[in-house]
């Protein structure tokens, strides 16, 4: 008997357990105010960019300050050094105009999408969060989940304005713009800094299977 | 020989634990940083900040259980809408059906897996064996576990009984490393093995450590970033996930995902948070082009209908394996079974059985401190004690046992011979140099000398002080 089959007899035996359970917990209820994990301490944008900066750099992200476009994309391209090709979002979701054009223009090319051996992978983000020093980053058109996972350095272009203070406050900003954005992404991964693993001997060890350097460049 | 493990031979097995060095070197080390590291982090923001989030954290789950169908229907309907299909198997042998039914389907050859609890209370890597599918775990423990041919120790940290040195040998041993002492080189090299695999997996089988009803989302979190790898690489995603792992909103979420990560390692967060709603879109340019949602019960719906239902609150984080004295001075495989520590004494006599699993509810010296750190406030002594009684009330407890139950019963019942029991014990205890007692009692007298009884007891020296303070009057 096929699985589909089988699994809607196996659903009513499970609901029916379940349905005849005296309700455990009956009225036990989710705080109405949630309480932010970590406490909000920052008074304006200023103050919530250091603190994004401080806490990325904390988990060992590098994070660039370039004064304007031009020296955004040419962070970009020190740490591209002589590759010949990149892991990459497509180039209009990435906020640093004339990379593409810079790309090519040095024969950088941008790799099929599961292509291993690549050495730098560049992607923007859909949002920041300081209290963490996390990037968010959403898959859509253009935008695919191997650029941030499958190089050794991972580079992210976030807009200042895009920085919120947490995972709270993300939720908060999905619920009031556009609610469908959420579930119309497949994938949305919050990443804290490179890949770690602790596992041997109780270790910390920087560069597991993910990224091993996370660059952070504002602009 | 070493006894087979089983939950049944906790004493002997906890006792060949006792006495080996390396063993207890290893759990020494790996647990004396992650203490530490999660009473730092629960505690950044101060006491009454801690608390408040375990009582967020524990109204969260306790509000998905008490909504626990309906909660389960909706994600069910948002999993579809958004492309996921959606599987129920009320066991372990089903899901692997499915999985391996699935794996039919699509032709599938190589099966990459990220860490999951769920796939090995059910066994399924040794299904997967059995249909001659290759399947390679890739959280860095768990595939030292596997080359091993052992089992995980812990539920965070698969190889918390093996040192640095034992990885390396069995590294140099099963995959000819390069002889190193570093870890980063070995996690260098074992990246390097299983990459490959990544890329050239037809199919990619995760669990999940929640599963947000509102949204349809399966919520998985990793610090290697083999979870994203093993979802985001191969054509088809198999997530399986506990029917209790439901949380009504993202808030909920929130709350939740960052407990774990503080109450676990000590992190703020770990460092891959995912979030998958389903296949990848028409316009996407990567990702699975198949996602199964496996829901599996495997006897979580009779839990639910217990007083223990509130075991179902878990959130898997191993702070109790980490900060119980019992776990910290044996290990995680004298429990066995896939959940040690007091957490698995209590799920372990409840998914196979009290009667497989009798010493665990006694694995315990109820000192409280699995309560105390759990990040939702399981009452984890509680249902030690209850599983105690269960276990008596079934006539589990042994003869010895029932015996003395019974003889402290008359005496108890007895004034008169309570009395005269005390003073033979009294006089018996001074007259003989009694150090250690006989035969079946002799377990209480191992770790312990055995006290002399005071010659006069408590209700005499009672009375005694109650004339002299009536004379001095």
């Amino acid at each position: 008997m096929p699985a589909e089959e089988q699994s809607v007899k196996s659903r009513e035996a499970i609901f029916g357990r379940l349905r005849a359970a005296r309700q455990p917990f009956a009225g036990a209820r989710s705080f109405a105010e949630p309480i932010p994990t970590v406490p909000r301490t920052e008074p304006d944008a200023v103050a919530l960019e250091a603190r994004f900066v401080r806490e990325a750099e904390k988990i060992n992200c590098v994070v660039h300050h370039p004064a304007d476009a031009q020296a955004a994309l040419e962070a970009v391209l020190r740490l591209i050094a002589d590759d010949q090709a990149v892991l990459a979002w497509a180039p209009e979701h990435i906020p640093l105009p004339g990379l593409a054009e810079a790309l090519a223009g040095r024969g950088i090319t941008i790799a099929g999408a599961k292509t291993d051996g690549v050495r730098v992978g560049i992607t923007g983000a859909a949002a920041a969060l300081a209290a963490t020093g996390t990037l968010v980053v959403s898959t859509g058109e253009g935008r695919g989940r191997l650029a941030s996972l499958l190089p050794d350095v991972h580079i992210a272009v976030v807009r200042r304005e895009q920085i919120l203070p947490d995972i709270e406050a993300w939720f908060a900003h999905l619920r009031a713009t556009d609610p469908q954005v959420f579930r119309a992404a497949s994938n949305h991964t919050l990443i804290s800094g490179p890949s770690r693993t602790g596992d041997i001997g109780g270790v910390l060890v920087l560069g597991a299977h993910g990224p091993v350097e996370v660059h952070v460049v504002l602009v | 020989m070493t006894p087979p493990i089983t939950s049944n031979n906790f004493i002997p097995a906890a006792r060949i634990a006792l006495a080996d060095p390396t063993l207890q070197e290893a759990f020494t080390t790996g647990l004396r940083g992650v203490r530490a590291n999660r009473l730092a982090a629960m505690n950044a923001f101060g006491a009454a900040h801690r608390e408040a989030l375990r009582q967020q954290g524990a109204a969260a789950k306790r509000h998905a259980l008490s909504r626990l169908p309906e909660l389960l229907e909706q994600a069910e309907t948002r999993f579809r809408e958004n492309g996921a299909e959606v599987l129920w198997a009320v066991d372990g042998a089903q899901a692997g059906q499915y999985v391996l039914e699935i794996a039919a389907r699509h032709g599938v050859r190589l099966v990459v897996k990220s860490k999951s609890m769920l796939t090995e209370e059910i066994g399924l890597n040794h299904m997967m064996e059995q249909a001659g599918i290759e399947t390679l775990e890739t959280d860095l423990g768990e595939y030292i576990v596997q080359i091993e041919g052992g089992t995980p120790s812990h539920i965070v940290a698969p190889i918390m009984h093996k040192t640095k040195d034992s990885v390396r040998d069995l590294l140099i041993e099963k995959l000819d490393m390069p002889t190193t002492d570093v870890a980063e080189e070995m996690t260098k090299f074992v990246r390097g093995v299983l990459r490959p695999g990544f890329i050239n997996a037809d199919m990619g089988i995760s669990g999940g450590n929640f599963v947000i009803a509102e949204t349809g989302t399966v919520c998985l979190v990793t610090n290697e970033g083999n979870g994203r790898l093993s979802t985001g690489a191969p054509k088809v995603h198999i997530a399986l996930v506990g029917i209790e792992k439901i949380v009504a909103t993202l808030e909920d979420y929130a709350a939740l995902v960052q407990l774990l990560a503080r109450s676990s390692t000590g992190q703020q967060v770990s460092v891959y948070m995912q979030l998958i709603n389903g296949p990848r879109r028409a316009d996407e340019p990567d990702g699975p082009e198949h996602v199964y949602v496996i829901f599996v019960d495997n006897g979580r719906s009779q839990i639910y209908q217990t007083p223990y239902a509130e075991a179902l609150a878990c959130l898997r984080c191993g702070a109790c394996l980490n900060n119980c004295p019992v776990y910290q001075s044996v290990g995680g495989h004298a429990y066995g079974s896939v959940y040690p520590g007091p957490i698995g004494s209590v799920l372990t006599p409840l998914l196979n059985g009290i009667e497989n699993a009798a010493p665990l509810p006694y694995a315990s010296s109820l000192c409280g401190q699995c309560k105390e750190v759990c990040p939702v406030d399981i009452d984890l002594p509680r249902m030690l004690l209850d599983l105690r009684r269960d276990l008596s009330a079934r006539g589990k407890d042994g003869r010895v046992w029932a015996l003395g139950l019974k003889g402290w019963a008359l005496l108890m019942a007895s004034p008169a011979l309570y009395r005269i029991g005390g003073k033979l014990a009294a006089l018996a205890t001074r007259l003989l140099p009694i150090r250690s007692l006989p035969g079946p009692l002799s377990g209480w007298t191992a770790h312990r000398v055995m006290p002399r009884f005071a010659a006069k007891s408590f209700r005499e020296q009672w009375n005694d002080r109650q004339k002299e303070a009536r004379d001095a009057r």
